[in-house]
């Protein structure tokens, strides 16, 4: 015993009038029977229009629409449609027939189902006046006018909100830049930006030189270049005039203020220094010499990792002194605690590991990047 | 204008030794009234061929203004780019010594571990410091300090020399450009900046105040001996200048009596570029303050300077103008 499952209707059928309870004449083959061992299931789609045609005719009708819609609301439907699968369930198949029949004459609505939504809105709005004429009959146009004018405002402020959206997708320097870039949150939103550049600088087809070369077209737009007017000499006066109007010698000794100047330092060339000065300071923990040195390392470990090695090198060794001397059992935390550098720093004697295993532990700014690259 | 161009007449690669390839300024006769001529204009807008390496290697650039605000940052990322596209290799040193954002208009910010300020105190060597954007591996950059930490400055500027030495003399070579982007003001921090600089770039933007303190700026320099100073006019607007609001480019060249390197127009692709960490001449399509900024660059290269500057014409579509060029 098969029951009809879903009705679905795939092509056009020409209703004219859908008020008035005219026999429809629908081919069989426009309707697709589901033959399945369960209820006969009513597709119902779009409830609003379900609506309408309810308050006209007291019937059960529906809107077949697109497939997918039909299946994703099957399972609504099911209860819904009780009646009419109480009703229907004692068919045979050999019934099937007449149960189309009946459901032809129960087919009060069938919106035209087409494939680009336009025609189905058209379609839509053509079925809607009668609709309304005979359901309010003396202001039936009024409310035309107000449907439509409703109809309007909807699909424009759609429209906006599409244009808007897409203008927002715009992928150059927007806020969500700075997200990317994590200098703004915004939850986890995260895209990766495409590279934007154009490679061959030398080859710019974006500025052509205009004929007779008193003109240049750059970006599509035809400009007018003028001259420049400045001499050597008109220059030079300038200069002259600057070199009066400023005396200066840069300084070369930056002192502390409220400090001394050294008796072998010109005057003129100090600068001073305010000890609250928010990104410079005249305090170092480092003489020059050394500074310079460090400066010019080209290789090796640098001068504070070294001496911060040979420091716990040292207190390592006092440790193990120490160790021997009242050879208890020094508590577990604390051996471990001295157990990596250990390691580390008895590398430090062989002087090839030292550079590599410096290079290693720095080589977060140069180094790491080309092996990444790569 | 009328020069006969030197990299026409024989082509060098540019990084043959400084000795050869350095163009004295003096045999360009730069400032000649010819407009007629073809050729000069044409020289300048050149886009399909390598700019000539002029000067002694490496060339030592502060880019300086001044005023705050006026787009050092911008000029220095942007024309720093450029020259890596075109092929050199680039250091680019941020001296904005607490206010640093170079590295922000990179997009490099991310991978600044170390600065000047480890170096000196031993805690990094300077190629650890160093930073090499991916996009163009022959740019780096180097921050001086980092936001919170102070810069010992017991020498001065010797530490920039000292960084330019070593650069000289490392392995995989001397870069070709040094550019400093130095801070505002002529405080302890600009001192420092220019301190190893041998010529400078000016960026003034065309109003009164900016132009005042780019005098004062440009006097200071020629009292350290920077005789080579070019300057930039940025954030310029066509419109504003037609309605007499605003200096042309050409009137604040007769204020400064400065060479022109560029005009750059006013454009809001420049935050954007900022907000992405993707300076403007990486652009595609390209803008025209990307355009601009690339061709400051070409004529740094060639220690050119322009020769015409785009003035508006034919409001064909829009009423909205830039101008910079020859
Ligand atoms: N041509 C331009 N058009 C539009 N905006 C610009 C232009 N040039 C610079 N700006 C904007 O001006 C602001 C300051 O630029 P920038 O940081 O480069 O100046 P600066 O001189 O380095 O400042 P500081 O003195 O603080 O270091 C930025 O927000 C930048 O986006
Ligand atoms: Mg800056």
């Amino acid at each position: 015993m098969a029951s009809i499952d879903s009705l679905q209707l795939h092509s056009l059928c020409n209703l004219q009038s859908p008020v008035g309870r005219s026999k429809l004449q629908i081919p069989s083959s426009l309707v697709l029977f589901r033959r399945r061992h369960k209820n006969l299931n009513w597709v119902q789609v779009q409830t609003n229009q379900r609506f309408v045609c309810k308050s006209i005719v007291d019937d059960e009708s529906s809107t077949p629409d697109e497939e997918t819609q039909n299946t994703q609301n099957d399972d609504d439907n099911e209860k819904e449609d009780d009646v009419a699968t109480t009703q229907n369930s004692n068919n045979t198949p050999s019934d099937s027939n007449t149960s189309i029949s009946r459901f032809q004459s129960m087919i009060t609505t069938i919106t035209i189902h087409s494939e680009n939504s336009i025609s189905r809105l058209r379609s839509m709005i053509t079925t809607l006046p009668p609709v309304t004429f005979l359901m309010k009959k003396s202001s039936g146009n009024s409310v035309w006018i107000g449907i439509s004018i409703v109809a309007t405002v909807l699909l424009a402020s759609i429209r906006a909100y599409a244009i808007r959206k897409s203008r927002d997708n715009r992928p150059a320097g927007s806020v969500s830049d700075l997200v990317r870039r994590g200098q703004l949150r915004s939850g986890d939103r995260r895209g990766i930006s495409k590279g934007m550049n154009y490679e061959d600088p030398f080859n710019n087809p974006f500025v052509k030189l205009g004929k007779g070369s008193s003109t240049v077209e750059m970006c599509g737009k035809v400009y007018k270049l003028a001259p420049v007017t400045l001499t050597e000499k008109e220059q030079s006066v300038h200069q002259k005039r600057r070199s009066r109007a400023y005396q200066w010698k840069r300084p070369t000794v930056f002192l502390k203020e409220g400090d001394s100047v050294p008796p072998d330092v010109d005057p003129d060339t100090v600068r001073w220094i305010p000890a609250n000065h928010p990104f410079a300071t005249t305090v170092s923990d480092i003489d020059q010499d050394l500074a310079q040195n460090n400066v010019y390392q080209k290789q090796g470990v640098p001068f504070r990792i070294r001496a911060e090695h040979e420091a716990m090198q040292k207190k390592l060794e006092a440790l193990q002194n120490e160790e021997k001397l009242n050879n208890l059992g020094i508590d577990s935390q604390n051996a471990r605690d001295f157990q990596r550098p250990y390691k580390f720093s008895s590398k430090l004697e062989e002087d090839e590991n030292v550079q590599k295993s410096s290079q290693e532990n720095h080589n977060d700014n140069s180094s790491s990047e080309e092996t990444h690259k790569s | 204008m009328a020069s006969p161009r030197v990299f026409t007449t024989h082509h060098r690669p540019p990084l043959l030794p400084s000795s050869l390839s350095s163009t004295p300024l003096t045999s360009l006769p730069r400032f000649v009234k010819s407009p007629n001529k073809r050729t000069p204009i044409q020289s300048v807008l050149q886009f399909n061929r390598k700019p000539q390496l002029a000067g002694e290697t490496p060339r030592i650039v502060v880019i300086t203004s001044g005023k705050g605000g006026v787009g050092k940052t911008t000029t220095t990322a942007n024309v720093g780019l450029s020259l890596a596209r075109y092929g050199f290799s680039v250091v680019a040193i941020d001296a904005d010594l607490g206010l640093r954002n170079l590295d922000l208009l990179l997009g490099l910010e991310n991978r600044v571990n170390y600065t000047v300020v480890e170096v000196l105190n031993g805690d990094c060597r300077l190629d650890q410091a160093l930073v090499r954007d991916k996009r163009w591996s022959n740019f780096e950059l180097l921050c001086i300090s980092k936001p919170r930490s102070k810069l010992p400055m017991g020498f001065g500027g010797k530490a920039l020399e000292w960084l330019v030495d070593a650069l000289k003399t490392r392995p995989e070579g001397s870069p070709d450009f040094i550019i400093i982007d130095c801070p505002a003001g002529i405080d302890a921090g600009f001192i420092t900046a220019i301190t190893p600089a041998n010529e400078a770039v000016l960026v003034t933007t065309p109003d009164i105040t900016a132009l005042r303190d780019a005098d004062r700026v440009t006097g200071l320099l020629e009292c350290d001996g920077i005789r080579d100073i070019k300057m930039i006019v940025n954030r310029v607007r066509t419109d504003m200048i037609r309605g007499e609001d605003m200096m042309s480019v050409l009137d604040v060249q007769e204020m400064l009596g400065l060479s022109l390197l560029g005009a750059i127009p006013e454009d809001s692709e420049v935050i954007r570029s900022t907000n992405r960490g993707f300076p403007l001449v990486l652009n595609k399509p390209p803008t025209l303050a990307g355009l601009a900024f690339e061709q400051a660059a070409w004529r740094l290269v060639e220690q050119d300077s322009m020769k015409a500057v785009m003035v508006e014409e034919e409001p064909k579509k829009r009423g909205f103008f830039s101008f910079f060029g020859g």
